[in-house]
């Protein structure tokens, strides 16, 4: 009868730590905007959303071509979407020679396009204070895994001016099973040590400057 | 505290920490708590649970390319039913679907194993249909926005976290109050034996009398559920007789327990089953837009199929260790009673509390991103 419990007891700790699942797929392209003297000063994005998502997005909305829409048209979504992500910090994380910086809300020149089916968003991220850096570091990721990001294939990552720097792309790996299984045996108390190794597998940009 | 007592309490605390175990499973499972830094890495992600979410992402991300090919396909109209199964039921797993309102629910309740299952069943058809009504209203007749249908969730969401809360509070109030009886005719059994027999017999009648009236007065909503509460009274203050008498092992009874189950029941299944699926919304303006709506409508209902499988599977846990705990009762006059009533007083409170938490917004049941 106890050792009945216990098993349950057992598979319920287990099963314990279930979250979400992404319904959002963004395939992204990150610019890096610098000024003269080396500073950087923004993070200039394109997010183009999975086909479900953008017809979600796009349900209802008047068009005068059916299955089209041009900028203007979609200049509300585009609204709301960019003053909802304010509540997540946009989802982008930059940190400057170890220290956490922080970024403004998106130049008011942000704008939708959407192309065979697919909505992207275009929006820039001015830091708060342009910084200089030897080791810039970037990351776009959404901590309760509703949006998954993934940089594009194809130029995922340019520089605009920051002469003399170099931008390494660190794309996620797959966890392997034998370290899902690893991280599973960390103490449930550990949470830094899981949230460090969680946090291999986000998406990053590293830059190296002079 | 002699021996046998204290193996009572042992093994009471064991079935008492099984039931906490479940509760806090469900409640890591249900919940996204916004406690939670957003400014964390990635969460982390255990092996078995990795794999369930990694499941859920897998079949979910086929959706589009199978309804897509659903619109000339037959076969692709098969194997989206399918996929939408394996969905439900994995998808079940996290948070939302009320598993957790549901399984305490029927602790509370002291519910049987089959009523749990047509709870269980009945709140997730109910969700999928509130997401096809949703989608089919809003988007079909009204041309509405993915905006419109986000506020409208909103409004779903309130009414269902609300109605969950007073589930939990007119729990509460009911086992709660006997739980309290309970103590107190345990201190009178104590202190005189003999006349804290008769002692707590007339205490129970007269609580029985007042309760009612109490209840008749403080029930404003209409007839059905002045006929719940009184009922649920009648129940508890037979059980309470049995225990204050103290020798009385006769089994509960159960007559008055079972009528009118599912019109008690019928709140927890609209507040549970109000609640929409986000992913199945998605997926049913994505069939909309290729215009093979129906199709997302079965493919919604085959869903929320999977989805009931699951949550019924963690109901009759609860369901179990309910019933476990109930057959340690029987063996400890006294004291076992007051531990059960314990156990239905605390599976109320996790209602209330995972009401407030949802409406407040600390934990998030499921998310509408960007509009």
């Amino acid at each position: 009868m106890f050792k009945r419990l216990a098993l349950v007891a057992t598979l319920l700790v287990a099963a314990s730590v279930a979250q979400a699942h992404p319904h959002v797929w963004v395939t992204m392209k990150t610019e890096l905007v610098y000024d003269g003297e080396g500073h950087i000063t923004g993070v200039r994005q394109k997010w183009s959303f999975d086909d479900m998502f953008s017809a979600f997005a796009t349900q209802g909305l008047e068009s005068k071509e059916k299955g089209k829409f041009t900028r203007e048209e979609l200049a509300p979504l585009a609204k709301v979407n960019v003053e909802s992500l304010k509540e997540f910090d946009y989802f982008t994380y930059v940190t400057a020679d170890g220290k956490k910086t922080a970024l403004s809300d998106p130049a008011p020149d942000y704008y939708l396009d959407y192309n065979d089916a697919v909505l992207t968003l275009n929006f820039t991220l001015p830091l708060k204070t342009p910084v200089k850096a030897k080791e810039l570091r970037v990351e776009m990721y959404d901590p309760t895994i509703f949006v998954d990001f993934a940089f594009a294939k194809q130029n995922p990552v340019s520089m605009a001016g920051g002469k003399g720097c170099k931008a390494d792309v660190v794309v996620p790996r797959e966890m392997t099973f034998e370290e899902s299984k690893k991280l599973s045996e960390i103490p449930a108390d550990q949470t830094n040590t899981t949230m460090a190794w969680g946090a291999q597998f986000a998406n990053r940009i590293l830059v190296h400057c002079p | 505290m002699t021996r046998s007592a204290r193996s009572a309490w042992a093994q009471a605390a064991l079935v008492v920490i099984c039931l906490l175990l479940v509760f806090a499973a469900l409640d890591a499972a249900l919940a996204q708590p916004f406690g939670m830094s957003r400014n964390t890495a990635p969460v982390e992600v255990g092996g078995f649970t990795g794999w369930i979410l990694a499941k859920q992402a897998e079949f979910y991300r086929q959706f589009s390319g199978l309804i897509r090919a659903a619109k000339t396909d037959g076969s692709a109209a098969y194997t989206l039913m399918g996929i939408s199964f394996l969905y439900g039921i994995f998808h079940a797993a996290g948070p939302g679907h009320g598993k957790a309102v549901i399984s305490s629910y029927l602790v509370a309740n002291d519910e049987t194993w089959r009523r749990g299952v047509v709870l269980s069943f009945a709140s997730a058809i109910l969700q999928a249909i509130t997401a096809i009504a949703l989608v089919g209203i809003a988007a079909v007749l009204l041309g509405a926005t993915a905006k419109m249908m986000g506020d409208t969730v909103r409004i779903i969401e309130t009414v269902s976290y609300a109605l969950i809360i007073l589930i939990g509070l007119r729990l509460l109030w009911v086992k709660g109050r006997a739980f309290l009886r309970l103590l107190r005719a345990e201190k009178h059994e104590h202190h005189a034996h003999d006349h804290g027999h008769d002692h707590a017999h007339a205490h129970d009648h007269a609580h029985g009398h007042s309760h009612a009236h109490e209840h008749a007065h403080g029930q404003p909503h209409g007839q059905p559920h002045g006929h719940a509460h009184d009922h649920g009274h009648h129940h508890h203050d037979h059980e309470d007789e049995a225990s204050a008498w103290g020798h009385a092992h006769a089994p509960e009874p159960q007559e008055l327990a079972g009528q009118h189950w599912l019109r008690r029941g019928l709140a927890a299944i609209v507040a549970v089953g109000l609640r929409p699926c986000s992913g199945a919304i998605i997926v049913l303006v994505f069939a909309l837009a290729q215009g093979i709506f129906w199709i997302g409508v079965a493919s919604t209902f085959v869903m929320g199929i999977g989805t009931a499988i699951t949550v019924t599977a963690i109901a009759t846990i609860a369901v179990a260790a309910r019933q476990f705990a109930g057959r340690l009762a029987k063996g400890k006059p006294g004291i076992g009673m007051l531990l059960i009533r314990g156990l239905e007083t605390a599976a109320a409170l996790v209602i209330i509390v995972f009401g407030v938490a949802l409406l407040t917004g600390y934990m998030i049941s499921e998310r509408m991103m960007g509009v």
